[in-house]
């Protein structure tokens, strides 16, 4: 056996990431490790790389037990990590990003260009792709983008390869030529550790799995013994598989209208309609600039041409508050960054854009504010000791249930919700969904964008699959599988039609 | 476990949040004790409106700069505001010979600069210490070429009503202690009870989510730039009254250090997003009560920077190992 992590368990603050995990892989041996999004897989591999330690629980290389496993360590034991967000700085070039805190030396201690470029293109034929190893990464598609991060795996000997969703963004073709390399490398005895949620791939290159929910070990075996829809299962787990009925929404008149919207180069020309009480999924890729889409919905990024219209009315996208004054609202991606304040207290992250739109006093009524928080916590049901506290005293979940409370309180007419079940535990997810389904119920209509199909399925009407910044596919409810949704948002449409 | 050790583990961690949130009060009562035990005449009533009365010019403008740090900005230009507005006023005085027309053009004055500050800062998108180092440069130098290096020195007229307004008192509480007291309370409540009050922290603490919650961000850091002007300005008119003459190189050379310091020591956050105005109220006595226990200590007062240094440095190391 090359690695052994035994009875892992790690904590972050309140939130159980990994208890009691247990993984093995053996030599020449790719191991498909399979769990939904928030499962767990890449904190564990993240404790594998040495990113950062684990609670508790005890690894094993080569049946030599590690203590303190650094990043460090991790690399000259030869683990190697492929990342699923892509680590590149655009600023450099391909060969200077590849060989990055890893740069070859001449002998007065200075950069071997000669050499390093010379082995990136080595690296690049044997991965049968055409990448230059001087152009700047900026100019490089996402595609490219995560074949050099993928390069950078291959650059230096290695015995494990750790690949977090490596194939998101690629081509079918390109997929191809990975699983060949991956192959090549199996024969010379590498170890590969697989992520993905496409199924067909997994059982395509992947020998052994290792199935995580909710942070703890659920089975390992042999693929040869499974079929996809038990693999499912073990995924989703049987008692939430029976929880997910999916409910019918009412839908009333068109309320909201986007026409050719333009921002390039991250989307160009989207158009489309919104009902009251219906849920509309947007879904795609890394890089189909989706995220762009969803801000300049709420008038957070400028615009090269379109309108936004709300009952017919042009929306002025010029300042937020307008937007939030024509009955728009947004939960953002990316809490920690774009929603929280972590200074304030759980009421005053909740009634911020109240006192932006609504609040016309002169001071804050102490009493007012803690009744607004009592009402809406009523609604959403916040777990809180105080709503004095700082709201970073509040597990993901619930912090979320905060926001989502901010643009209740608005009492909005259309919801924006970028990635709303981000970093949150499975309880507190579907609670969000209950939500949803509770506000389209009640007439509102919601774009939910995200790129958690399982969680699309649950609670989408109607899902817009977008592509290099083109909406690519609209499907209804009906029509809606993962299998059509990988499809188009891979853009293989496109590629057929070459 | 009994109730009664419940009751006392309870007060015990209710008094940990409050010593971490709320360190300046104790490091205030610290200094009392050692200024008392240095000085046997600290404690008399003398000294301490003395020391209120020295506190004051440089106080109300730390409580402007403690909105700007607050909302994750620097103004390193208060001093060289206080000499240009300092300086003109007293040529508006002494023109008019209306005290009430100098103190309207020393707010107005001050809220300008301090706005010019805010709008180079948001609308020009240059970063808070750039734009503030160079308004630093610009406006002493506006007013050193008025002055020809000269004072500008009060007139005979207005000369001795004029003065009174720094050296009077009331009840016999200083003047400058009084409008100090005032000023903080009004500065305090608007930090705590308004909106306005609230989008500064938000600001400070996380400008996208402020932003995508409807807050006009920029707006928000103009007005802490102009707020800290005006108070600079009221800073320029009561510097005036005290000094009666206003030397255009020297007049509030390092002020933007004591009041940054009186900040920092007051236990606002240098990141942004975390103080209180309270804090800097006892800030700046405590840096005052410092250049008074240095005098008594027969420290030699080419000194008194380094300590000043010292202190700024010390009181961000207590804090960001707090925030760890």
């Amino acid at each position: 056996m090359f690695l052994r992590m035994e009875n892992i368990v790690k904590d972050f603050g309140v939130v159980k990431a990994l208890d009691g995990v247990s993984l093995t892989v053996g030599e020449s041996e790719i191991h498909g490790l399979l769990g939904e999004n928030g499962a767990g897989k890449s904190t564990l591999m993240n404790i594998l790389a040495g990113i950062f330690p684990p609670t508790s629980g005890e690894i094993y290389i080569n049946g030599i037990k590690q203590e303190n496993i650094t990043s460090k360590k991790s690399t000259e034991a030869g683990i190697r990590f492929i990342h699923q967000e892509l680590n590149t700085i655009n600023d450099l070039t391909v060969y200077e990003n590849l060989f990055i805190g890893e740069e070859i030396l001449n002998k007065y201690h200075l950069l071997d260009k000669k050499a390093m470029i010379q082995k990136a293109k080595e690296v690049f034929i044997r991965m049968n792709i055409d990448i230059d190893p001087q152009e700047i990464m900026v100019n490089l598609d996402t595609s490219r983008k995560q074949l050099v991060e993928i390069g950078k795996a291959l650059l230096f000997e290695s015995k494990l390869i750790i690949m977090d969703e490596p194939t998101t963004a690629l081509t079918n073709k390109e997929i191809d030529n990975l699983f060949t390399i991956m192959k090549a490398l199996k024969k010379e005895g590498v170890s590969i550790i697989y992520i993905s949620h496409k199924m067909p791939e997994l059982f395509e290159i992947c020998n052994k799995y290792t199935v995580l929910r909710d942070g703890k070990f659920i089975e390992t075996g042999d693929f040869k013994n499974i079929d996809e829809k038990k693999a499912t299962e073990l995924l989703v787990g049987r008692s939430i598989v029976e929880e997910t009925i999916k409910e019918e929404h009412k839908k009333g008149e068109v309320i909201f209208e986007v026409r050719n919207l333009s921002c390039s180069p991250h989307f160009e020309n989207i158009t489309f309609q919104l009902r009251a009480g219906e849920v509309l999924a947007v879904t795609g890729l890394h890089g189909d600039g989706r995220g762009e889409l969803a801000e300049a919905l709420f008038g957070s990024r400028l615009l090269t041409e379109g309108e936004i219209l709300m009952n017919q009315k042009p929306v002025n996208l010029k300042k937020i508050k307008k937007v939030m004054q024509a009955g728009i609202g947004m939960v953002p991606r990316n809490r920690k960054e774009r929603s929280i304040i972590k200074d304030l207290s759980i009421r005053d992250n909740l009634s911020i854009a109240h006192f932006v739109c609504n609040h016309k006093q002169l001071f804050i009524n102490r009493k007012e504010e803690i009744e607004r928080f009592e009402k809406n916590q009523k609604v959403t049901r916040i777990k809180v000791g105080s709503c004095e506290d700082y709201i970073t005293s509040l597990s993901g979940g619930n912090q979320q249930k905060v926001i989502i409370s901010r643009w209740l309180e608005m009492n909005s007419s259309v919801y924006i919700l970028d990635n709303p079940t981000q970093g949150i535990d499975v309880g507190a997810k579907f609670e969000i969904y209950k939500m949803i389904h509770e506000l389209a119920k009640a007439g509102k209509s919601i774009i939910v964008f995200s790129a958690e199909f399982p969680e699309i399925y649950k609670i989408a009407d109607r899902c817009l699959i977008m592509y290099k910044g083109k909406v690519n596919a609209e499907l209804t409810k009906d029509e809606l599988s993962e299998v059509k949704a990988m499809y188009y948002a891979t853009g293989s449409n496109m590629e057929e039609l070459k | 476990m009994n109730t009664e050790t419940t009751f006392q583990a309870n007060a015990r961690s209710k008094f940990k949040k409050f010593y971490a949130q709320h360190t300046y009060v104790f490091s205030f009562i610290g200094l009392i004790i050692i200024a008392a035990v240095i000085n046997k005449n600290f404690l008399t009533y003398a000294n301490l409106s003395t020391l209120m009365l020295q506190s004051a010019i440089k106080g109300v403008i730390a409580l402007g700069m403690t909105l700007i740090i607050i909302s994750g900005q620097i103004d390193l230009s208060v001093g060289s505001i206080t000499a240009l507005v300092a300086g003109l006023g007293v040529v508006v005085l002494n023109t008019t010979g209306s005290i009430f027309l100098m103190l309207i053009f020393c707010i107005i004055f001050g809220a300008i600069l301090g706005l010019i500050n805010g709008l180079l800062v948001t609308k020009g998108r240059i970063a808070a210490f750039i734009v503030t180092l160079a308004t630093l440069s610009a406006y002493r130098s506006i007013i050193v070429q008025l002055g020809q290096g000269g004072p500008f020195n009060v007139g005979e007229n207005v000369y001795k009503s004029f003065r009174l307004i720094a050296a009077g008192t009331f009840l016999k509480i200083p003047n400058l202690a009084i409008i100090f007291v005032i000023i903080t309370i009004i500065i305090a409540l608007i930090m705590d009870k308004t909106k306005f009050g609230r989008y500064v922290y938000a600001v400070g603490s996380n400008e996208n989510a402020a932003r995508l919650s409807g807050v006009n961000v920029n707006k928000i850091k103009t007005m802490c730039f102009a707020i800290t002007g005006l108070l600079t300005g009221i800073s320029a008119f009561l510097l005036s009254s005290r000094l009666t003459s206003i030397t255009a190189p020297n007049a509030g050379v390092s002020f933007e250090l004591d009041a940054i310091a009186a900040v920092a020591i007051g236990g606002t956050s240098m990141n942004g997003g975390r103080g209180r105005i309270v804090g800097t109220f006892l800030g700046i006595i405590m840096l005052q009560m410092i250049e008074g226990i240095l005098i008594a200590a027969k420290i030699p007062p080419f000194l008194t920077g380094l300590v000043k240094g010292i202190i700024i440095i010390l009181a961000v190391l207590l804090q960001s190992k707090k925030e760890r």
